[in-house]
C-alpha cells in the first residue's frame, strides 16, 4: 500500500464526528424517500405472542399497558398498533392502561391509528377499553392482581367500568388471556413481571425499546412469553400479522417500513467502525515509523 | 418546481415539532440559543404537563374528592357525589409532612414520610425480587438439563442453548472471584466468562445503536412525511 494511500487511512482516525451525522442522516433519508424495503419473518421471541393471541378462547380481553414517553414512541408504538390489530382482528376486546402520565395521549394515538382506520365498527367499552393513567407503581398494579376496580372505577370518558362489556369478566388481572406491557423504562414491563405475572400466572409478553432489550432476556421464556425488541421487534410482529392474517389490510406497518432505512443506518455506522479501526491501524503504525 | 416535491404541512402543530427538532438537532452542530430555546422549553412544557396530570389523575380524585365529595359538582354536576373516605387524611397528612422539608426549621418532619415510603417501597419489592430476579432466575437457568419435546425426543437444539446458558452463567460468576488469583483452572473458566461477557456487551451495543437509529428514523418520518410531505 502506497504511502499516500495510509495517510488518507490514518487521517480517517481524526474525522470531525459532525461528518458521520450527516452522512448517516443523508443515508436514512435517502433510504426513507426511495422506500427501501427489506423482508421480514417472525423470530422465536416474537411468534409466541402471535400464537398465543391467535389462541386465546374467543372474547378473552388483553390487557396493553402504555408505559413510554414520546421520545420512545418511533419504537413501541408500531407494537401497540399490531397488538391492538392482531386482538380486534381475532375477537379479544383490548383494554388499555398506562403507569406513565404521557400514556393517555399515546393510546389516543393508537385508537386513531389502528381502531378508527380499521375497526370502524369497533364499539368503545365493548371492542376496547381506555382505561388511561393511574399513579401508584408497583403498588398500582399490586392493587390490580386482587381487585382492578379498586384503582379504576371509570374510564378516561368518565363511564363506569362495571358498565363496560370489555371487563365484564374481569376482577383481577389473572382474568385477562394476555398481559402486553410495552415500556422504555421504569415502571414498566419489568414490574408488570415481578407484580403481576410472576404473582397471578397471568401470561405477561413484552415490547420495549432496542436500548433496553438485552435486560429482559433473562425473563424468557419462564417468565415472559415473548419479546418484541425494538423496531425490528415491531417489524416482526406486523410480519406475523401479514402472514396468519393475508386477508387483512394493513394501511400502515410502520416497523416494516422503516426497516430498510434502519439496515441503511447499520451498514454505514459499520463502515464507519471498520474505517475508523483500519484508520487507528495505521494511525499507530505511523507513530511507530515517527519514533 | 418544488411545491410538485414538497407538499407542505399547514398544520401548526405540525411545523412546531419540526422547527422545535431542528432545533434539538442543531447540538450537534455545537451549543447555540436554539438548541437552548428547545431545551427550555421541553423541560417547562414536561413539567407543566406532568403537574396538570399528576393533579387531575391523582391529587383531585384521591384526596379532594374523598376529603370532600361536593367538589364533584365543579367538575361532574350531574354525577353523585362520591362517598367520603376519612382515611385519606393520613396520606394527605404524610404528603404535608414531605413538603416540610421547604421549611429549613421544620425539616426534620418530612424525614417520616420519607421512611415511610422507603420502608414500604423495601419490604415490598425485596421479596418480589428476591423471587423473581433470583430464585426464578436460578430455575431456569439450571433447570432440566436435557429439554424433551411432546413426542418424548430430546431437542438437540433447545438444550445446546440450556448448556451454553449454563457454561456462560457459571464461567461469568468465575470471573468474579476475587479472593483467588487467577490462575490454573480457575483462570481458564474466568477466560471463558470475559468472553461470554465480551459478547454480551457486544450485543447490548448493537441493540443501543438500533434504538437510537430508530429515534433519528422516527423524527425523519416527522420531518420528510408529516412536515414536507415527500415520503
Amino acid at each position: 500500500m502506497t504511502r499516500r494511500l495510509r495517510r488518507a487511512f490514518g487521517r480517517l482516525a481524526a474525522l470531525d464526528r459532525r461528518w458521520i451525522y450527516v452522512i448517516l442522516a443523508l443515508s436514512v433519508g435517502t433510504a426513507m424517500i426511495v422506500g427501501v424495503r427489506l423482508p421480514d419473518r417472525p423470530s422465536i421471541l416474537v411468534q409466541p405472542i402471535y400464537d398465543h393471541i391467535e389462541n386465546l378462547p374467543a372474547g378473552s380481553p388483553v390487557l396493553l399497558a402504555c408505559d413510554y414517553s414520546p421520545s420512545s414512541a418511533p419504537e413501541l408504538q408500531p407494537m401497540a398498533v399490531a397488538v391492538t390489530r392482531h386482538a380486534l382482528l381475532t375477537g379479544h376486546p383490548v383494554v388499555y392502561v398506562s403507569l406513565w402520565p404521557e400514556g393517555n395521549a399515546l393510546i389516543e394515538r393508537v385508537v386513531v391509528e389502528a381502531i378508527r382506520s380499521d375497526f370502524p365498527d369497533a364499539v368503545p367499552g365493548r371492542d376496547w377499553a381506555l382505561l388511561g393513567y393511574k399513579s401508584g407503581r408497583e403498588m398500582l398494579i399490586n392493587t390490580l392482581v386482587r381487585d382492578f376496580r379498586a384503582f379504576y372505577t371509570q374510564d378516561v370518558r368518565g363511564v363506569a367500568v362495571d358498565s363496560l362489556p370489555a371487563m365484564a369478566g374481569v376482577r383481577g388481572l389473572a382474568d385477562f388471556g394476555l398481559v402486553v406491557g410495552l415500556a422504555s423504562g421504569v415502571p414498566g414491563l419489568r414490574e408488570w413481571i415481578l407484580f403481576g405475572g410472576d404473582v397471578t400466572g397471568v401470561p405477561v409478553a413484552g415490547g420495549v425499546t432496542g436500548t433496553g432489550a438485552p435486560r429482559f432476556f433473562a425473563y424468557y421464556p419462564q417468565q415472559l412469553l415473548g419479546l418484541m425488541a425494538g423496531m425490528k421487534g415491531a417489524a416482526e410482529y406486523e410480519a406475523a400479522l401479514a402472514l396468519g392474517h393475508p386477508e387483512f389490510r394493513q394501511p400502515t406497518m410502520r416497523g416494516s417500513d422503516n426497516m430498510g432505512p434502519l439496515a441503511v443506518a447499520h451498514l454505514v455506522i459499520i463502515l464507519f467502525i471498520v474505517l475508523g479501526n483500519v484508520g487507528l491501524f495505521f494511525g499507530r503504525r505511523r507513530e511507530g515509523e515517527g519514533r | 418546481m418544488l411545491a410538485s416535491v414538497f407538499h407542505l404541512s399547514g398544520s401548526i402543530e405540525v411545523w412546531i415539532g419540526a422547527l422545535l427538532t431542528l432545533m434539538v438537532f442543531s447540538y450537534l452542530w455545537r451549543d447555540n440559543p436554539l438548541y437552548k430555546i428547545a431545551e427550555h422549553l421541553f423541560v417547562g412544557v414536561s413539567a407543566a404537563y406532568w403537574m396538570v396530570v399528576g393533579f387531575w389523575t391523582t391529587f383531585w380524585p384521591n384526596a379532594v374528592l374523598k376529603l370532600a365529595p361536593a367538589a364533584s359538582r365543579l367538575t361532574s354536576p350531574d354525577a353523585p357525589p362520591p362517598a367520603a373516605d376519612p382515611v385519606m387524611w393520613i396520606p394527605v397528612g404524610l404528603g404535608l409532612l414531605l413538603l416540610m422539608r421547604l421549611v429549613p426549621r421544620l425539616s426534620w418532619l418530612g424525614r417520616w414520610p420519607t421512611a415511610f415510603i422507603v420502608g414500604t417501597t423495601a419490604g415490598y419489592t425485596l421479596v418480589r425480587t428476591l423471587r423473581s430476579d433470583f430464585l426464578y432466575q436460578i430455575q431456569a437457568t439450571v433447570g432440566p438439563g436435557l429439554l424433551v419435546l411432546q413426542d418424548g425426543r430430546v431437542d438437540p437444539g433447545a438444550t445446546a442453548s440450556r448448556l451454553v446458558l449454563v457454561i456462560g452463567t457459571v464461567c461469568g460468576l468465575v470471573y468474579f472471584i476475587y479472593t483467588r488469583r487467577d490462575t490454573g483452572g480457575q483462570g481458564r473458566l474466568a477466560r471463558v466468562g470475559l468472553l461470554f461477557m465480551m459478547v454480551t456487551f457486544g450485543a447490548t451495543f448493537g441493540y443501543a445503536v438500533m434504538g437510537r437509529v430508530s429515534l433519528l428514523i422516527g423524527r425523519l418520518n416527522a420531518l420528510l412525511g408529516d412536515w414536507l410531505g415527500v415520503i
